[in-house]
């Protein structure tokens, strides 16, 4: 973006001198709680919805009804959390209705979708693993979109997202038994698609430990 | 604790999200039970490389920038808005 022109610049100050106290403070503290988990919100939303127009979509309209709802935000509280439940609200409103049947997976869109935007948009640090350090990132991508929805669904918000058990169960509206269980099938089924994923790349993993 | 109950726990042990008598009687039942033990090292295994090799997305800049436009001002603007507190 070009610094603008001074003159330019005056009036942007002058136009937000106008808003009021209340409105520039909400503005300032929206920015520092919410707009910093962005990227973490995209990464989600693309991450469920498969499609880049409708993750922005969705990314947008959940910064909107954040931002109108903001004072509902109960503070000292994980606004990351908040904005994560808004999103997935956004989502079953949305997009869920004319989604396919739940448990089917179509494993070509996957890996045509993962081809399509991961040369362009990630951030993935190539920490070296003692485990599996050979699977490739694609794998393990299948591997957690091969997964129910349900249980990809905990195994992300906890695994990837860090958020904690309480959070979770909030976010899926589900009891902390619910989230556990889930977690414990879920990393049951994803550990066998990892293992032959392993197998493929002739890295055993019972030697290594 | 029997296997059964352990499997209940497994995946908040994992997580660190066990009280601390719950972390006690799992794990003095690993110290006991080679299936359990084995399958509690997998779970952690199977966390760490979700958590580590995932392909994660960054937000495109043109909905970076609509997100800012939303509250109206640009980090730019944040700093200078300050000015008037
Ligand atoms: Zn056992």
């Amino acid at each position: 973006m070009n610094k603008p022109a001074p003159t330019q610049q005056k009036k942007t100050l002058e136009k937000n001198a106008t808003l009021s106290r209340e409105e520039r403070k909400k503005q300032l503290e929206f920015q520092n709680e919410a707009v910093v988990h962005l990227h973490s919100l995209y990464n989600y939303a693309l991450h469920i919805t498969m499609n880049p127009d409708d993750a922005e979509d969705l990314v947008q309209e959940t910064y909107l009804k954040a931002y109108r709802f903001f004072n509902s935000f109960e503070r000292g509280t994980n606004c990351k959390a908040w904005l994560f439940k808004i999103l997935k609200n956004n989502y079953i409103n949305r997009f869920r209705k004319d989604s396919k049947e739940p448990g089917k997976v179509d494993y070509d869109l996957i890996k045509d979708f993962y081809h399509s935007i991961k040369d362009t948009r990630n951030d993935t640090t190539e920490a070296d693993s003692d485990y599996f350090h050979s699977l490739l990132h694609e794998e393990v991508y299948q591997a957690l979109h091969s997964l129910p929805e349900e249980f990809r669904e905990v195994i992300q918000l906890c695994d990837i997202e860090g958020f904690t058990y309480e959070e979770i169960a909030n976010m899926v509206d589900s009891p902390i038994g619910t989230v556990r269980s889930r977690l414990y099938r879920g990393r049951k089924l994803l550990r066998v698609q990892l293992e032959g994923y392993a197998q493929k790349h002739g890295f055993n993993t019972d030697d290594n430990q | 604790m029997d296997c059964t109950k352990a499997s209940v726990l497994m995946s908040a042990a994992v997580d660190g999200e066990l009280s601390f008598s719950e972390e006690e009687h799992f794990l003095s039942h690993l110290s006991e039970c080679k299936e359990c033990s084995g399958e509690f090292d997998d779970a952690k295994k199977t966390k760490m490389i979700i958590k580590e090799k995932i392909i994660r997305f960054k937000a495109p800049q043109a909905l970076i920038d609509s997100i800012m436009q939303l509250t109206n001002f640009d980090t730019r603007e944040t700093e200078e808005t300050r000015l008037y507190d």
